[in-house]
Order: C-alpha cells, then structure tokens, then sequence
C-alpha cells in the first residue's frame, strides 16, 4: 500500500517559510472545504434541532421585523411602501449575513480549541465553517428577498449577474473580517462583546433601513467611509434594479485585497501560537 | 543535530517517525492577559499594573526531544503526570508546531487522545458517527460505507437514532470509542489505553484495538500502567521535565525505571 500522507514540521525559519506554511494551510484547507461544510451544516442543524420551523424561524422573525420597519419607514419618511419595503427587506437579510458572520467568526478558533489542539486539521477550515455556516442561514432567507422580488416586480429590473458578483465580493470581504476576529479573539477574550457593539453601532450608521438622502455633509461622509454602505450597496443596489454607487465595486475589491493581505499576515505570523491561546 | 539533515531512508511504503531536537514551549497567559482593555490600560499607564496578573510567562513542555520509530515499532512512553507526554503525543498528531527541531511522520495518523473529540450530545448517535468520522479524515463516502460496521460494532441497535445525551455514559463510550477507531491509520496515538463499556463490551473492544494496533505501523502509547506497557509495546521511551531519554527495548523497562532521572 502507498502512503500518500507525509507531515513534516519544523521550528520557525523566517517568515518567508512561515508564508509557505500558511499557503499550504489554505491549499488544504480549500481540499477540505467538505469538511467545513459537514460542520457548518451539523451547526444549522444542531442550533435548530427540535423546532419545527428550523432555521426558518429567523426567516420568520426576520420577516416580521422587515414588515414592521417596513411600514414604519414608510411612514417616517414619508416614502411609498413599494419603494422602503423592499429596501427594507434587503438590507436586513443581507446585513444579517454580513454582521452575524463576523460576529461569528469570533467564536470560529475558539470553539474548536478541542480539534485545533488534537488533530492536524487545516486551521482555515474553521473560518470557512463559519462562513458556510452563514450563507446556509442565507439561504433559508432567501425565501423573503424571492418574495419581494416578486411581489414588488422587482424581477422586471432586477440585475442578476450584477448583484451576485456583489454577494461574492463580499463574501470574499466578510471572510477576511472572520479571519481576523478570529484570530484577535483567540488572543484576547473581550474582543467578541467589542465587535458586537462595533456592529451595532455599524447597523445604525449603515443605510439597513434608513433612505440615504442627499450626499451633503454628515451623510456624505457615512456613506463614503463607511465599508458597509459599500457591502450592502453592491448586492442591494443590482436587486432592486437600481446602479450602484460608482465608488462601491472599486472599494469592494481595493478592501478585499488590503483585507486579505491584512490578515492573511497576521495568520502567517501567529499560525504556530494561535493554539496556544486558546 | 542540525535540523535540515536529510531524512533517513525509509522504504516508501511504510511508516516511520523521525523527531530530531524537538523544544516546544508554551506561552501560559495570565487571566488579565487575555483582555485587550487591560492590555491597553497598561499601555497607558505605563505598565504599573499588577504584573503577576498580567504576565505572560512562558513554559517550556519538551526540550531537545530525539525519536525514530519505524513500521513495527509500539513506543509505550512512560513519565511523571507533567512531563510532557501528552505534549509529545499532541505535536506528534500535528497539532502543536515545533520551536527549534523538527518532527516528520510518513503515514496517516489516528490521534485517540480524547474520545469525546468533536462529540455533539444534542445530535443523534448516527449524525455523530458521521460527524467524527468526517473529522477523522474520512470523506462521506467513506464514512456511508462504514457506518454498518460502526453501528454494529456500538451495539446500540435502534438507540443510535436518539440524541446522545439521553444514553448512559458507557453508551456515549461505546458510540465514541467505535467511531474513534473505525479509521484505517498507519501511525496510531494512544493517551492512556482506552477501556470503556462493561466486561463483554471491554473484550470486544479490546479485540478491535489489538487489531487496529496490528494494522497501524506504529503505536505511541502514553501510559502509568506498567503492565499495560508491557502488554502491548516493544519499546519504551520515559520523560522527566520535558526530557526524553533513549529509546529501549521493553525488557529493559526495570533498568530504565531504575534511573534516578533521565537528566
């Protein structure tokens, strides 16, 4: 019989070697993305289990909230329903993809303290369990963005292609902010309660389900700086058959490589520690 | 030893196990060390703050550990609790990177150090059967053609369709030690030689690991029972402090005890 699997580990030889390493990590880490998706999808399954609704209640709680802010904003500020519900619709669903994911991601080292510090198993194929984890959730929402693009004949404008290289660039964004949360928090344990204000914070500031009005001043400046008025801007904007801001895929990809570069240097650097923090 | 010495010749189609001048350590941080608030309230006091609290110090588990095991070879590691026998087991299974040294194994191998690994109580025994299969390296294919075999050998019959947490601890047991050793390794770690499930259930189990044992190249076994050592390895290696003596036959397991310390 041929042995095919060989494992060779060394000291540290520099940070060149260390890269290499790291590569490799992600090299086995995308051979084993099924192995990610076992666990992401045992995740869906275990937090819902014995519910009969099961990961359809945060579908249903989610399409109460959109129904409530819907009428709400409408009235608030003064715009017709068919314009602010689906608006509204798709900002939640996509934000709650996009905050619930680096939230989790947190958690992605920690929780599986056990595996890392027992087994050889890429350390990657952690930050893509929680990635998959979420998009899975998404995919059960999907029942709600389905119906707004076909109640509100959406899908008479709606730009496809568009909007899904937009859910892929912020994807590839989202990944990074997992990767680095949770590496931070492995590290540190009171990371995860000050990423989850810094998304609260962020959702307010962000356009979920407040119009952006005229560009001029304080508002100018929340959504020219802020990465996700951009993320949401890029999937929502296609959907609704509207063009995106011309700044936004630009920004999308400049973020995704400064991102990836980021924290893909801080993974080569802590790689070897990181299963001693936890 | 340098560490970039060429391997040692080996056929190709066996197992071996080269460690050569093996140091890890371990940063052991202080509770405080693990917030970032304090971290940056120190920064900005200038580092006044209580330092035993925040320190992070740091211990050293192996120190210049040398190992060759080749295909055939049943190491019993033998050591007082701390002395870095599971450390060793644990940088063997891939888990803990060397600092100075190197460690390359040649074959798949099964770390059984823990039997609960990637155990979900609130899943079904079926689902976790899959689960830990999946993380042990099998595809699902893989573990869709031994899942008859693993149930059988659990015994657990229509149990395995009900959440873990309603079984008795020697059930958990049984379903965990089934899956654990339903993979095909060629280099097998042991910490502590696994003894679950009641007196029939120990003699089938302890067949299949004897057969698994068989099957593997090589066995690392980290143990106190001396009798169990001798039992099943043909060689012995004892740890004092992070130090690792020669490796010695197992009928020289008196002589090597008899040392004051290996240092």
């Amino acid at each position: 019989m041929e042995i095919t699997e060989h494992m060779l580990r060394t000291g540290s030889r520099g940070f060149r070697d260390d890269l290499a390493r790291a590569l490799e990590d992600l090299r086995r880490s995308g051979q084993g993305l099924g192995l990610a998706w076992s666990l992401a999808w045992h995740d869906v399954v275990s937090r819902y289990r014995g519910s009969i609704l099961g990961p359809f209640w945060i579908t249903l709680s989610m399409a109460v909230m959109v129904l409530g802010i819907g009428f709400l904003y409408a009235e608030l500020q003064n715009i017709p329903l068919a314009t602010t519900l689906p608006f509204v619709a798709l900002g939640i669903v996509f934000w709650g993809l996009i905050s619930q994911t680096i939230i989790e991601g947190c958690e992605s080292f920690v929780q599986a303290s056990g595996m890392l510090s027992q087994t050889a198993l890429p350390m990657l194929t952690f930050v893509w369990r929680t990635v998959l984890r979420n998009l899975a959730a998404l995919l059960h929402h999907m029942v709600i963005v389905v119906a707004v693009i076909i109640g509100f004949g959406l899908w008479r404008t709606l730009n496809l292609p568009l909007a899904l290289a937009g859910l892929v660039l912020v994807l590839i964004n989202i990944s990074w902010m997992c990767l680095l949360t949770a590496i931070i928090s492995a590290r540190f344990r009171d990371i995860p309660q000050i990423v989850m204000s810094i998304m609260q914070f962020s959702m307010f500031m962000t356009p979920v389900f407040w119009q952006p009005g005229a560009r001029v001043g304080m508002m100018d400046a929340v959504l020219t700086w802020n990465p996700f008025f951009h993320m949401l801007d890029a999937i929502r904007a296609p959907l609704m058959g509207l063009a995106p801001e011309a700044s936004t895929f630009p920004v999308l990809i400049g973020m995704a490589l400064i991102g990836w570069v980021v924290a893909f240097g801080l993974f080569t650097v802590t790689r070897r520690r990181i299963v001693h923090y936890l | 030893m340098s560490p970039r010495a060429p391997s040692p010749p080996a056929r190709p189609d066996q197992a071996f196990i080269s460690v050569r001048g093996l140091t890890l350590r371990f940063p052991v941080y202080g509770y405080d060390a693990k917030s970032l608030k304090k971290h940056l309230a120190r920064v900005a006091v200038g580092g006044r703050l209580d330092q035993a609290r925040h320190g992070s110090t740091t211990v050293t588990a192996i120190t210049g550990l040398d190992l060759e095991l080749r295909a055939g070879d049943r190491l019993g590691l033998i050591g007082h609790n701390g002395s870095g026998k599971t450390t060793l087991l644990r940088a063997l299974s891939g888990a803990y990177e060397p600092d100075e040294g190197q460690i390359e194994v040649r074959g798949k191998i099964a770390p059984l150090l823990d039997l609960s690994l990637g155990i979900d109580p609130t899943a079904t025994g079926l689902e976790n059967i899959r689960l830990r299969g999946r993380i042990a390296g099998l595809s699902a294919r893989q573990v869709d053609d031994k899942m008859d075999e693993i149930a059988a050998f659990t015994g657990l019959g229509p149990f395995l369709a009900m959440p873990l947490k309603t079984y008795s601890s020697g059930m958990q047991a049984r379903l965990a030690f089934a899956v654990a050793t339903a993979v095909d390794a060629d280099v097998l770690l042991m910490d502590e030689w696994i003894a679950v499930g009641d007196a029939d259930f120990q003699k089938i189990a302890h067949q299949r690991l004897l057969g698994l044992v068989e099957r593997a190249g090589i066995l690392v076994l980290a143990s106190h029972d001396l009798d169990l050592i001798r039992l099943y390895c043909n060689k012995v290696m004892r740890m004092d402090a992070g130090v690792g003596s020669e490796v010695v036959s197992v009928k020289a397991l008196d002589e090597l005890l008899a040392r004051p310390s290996v240092r």
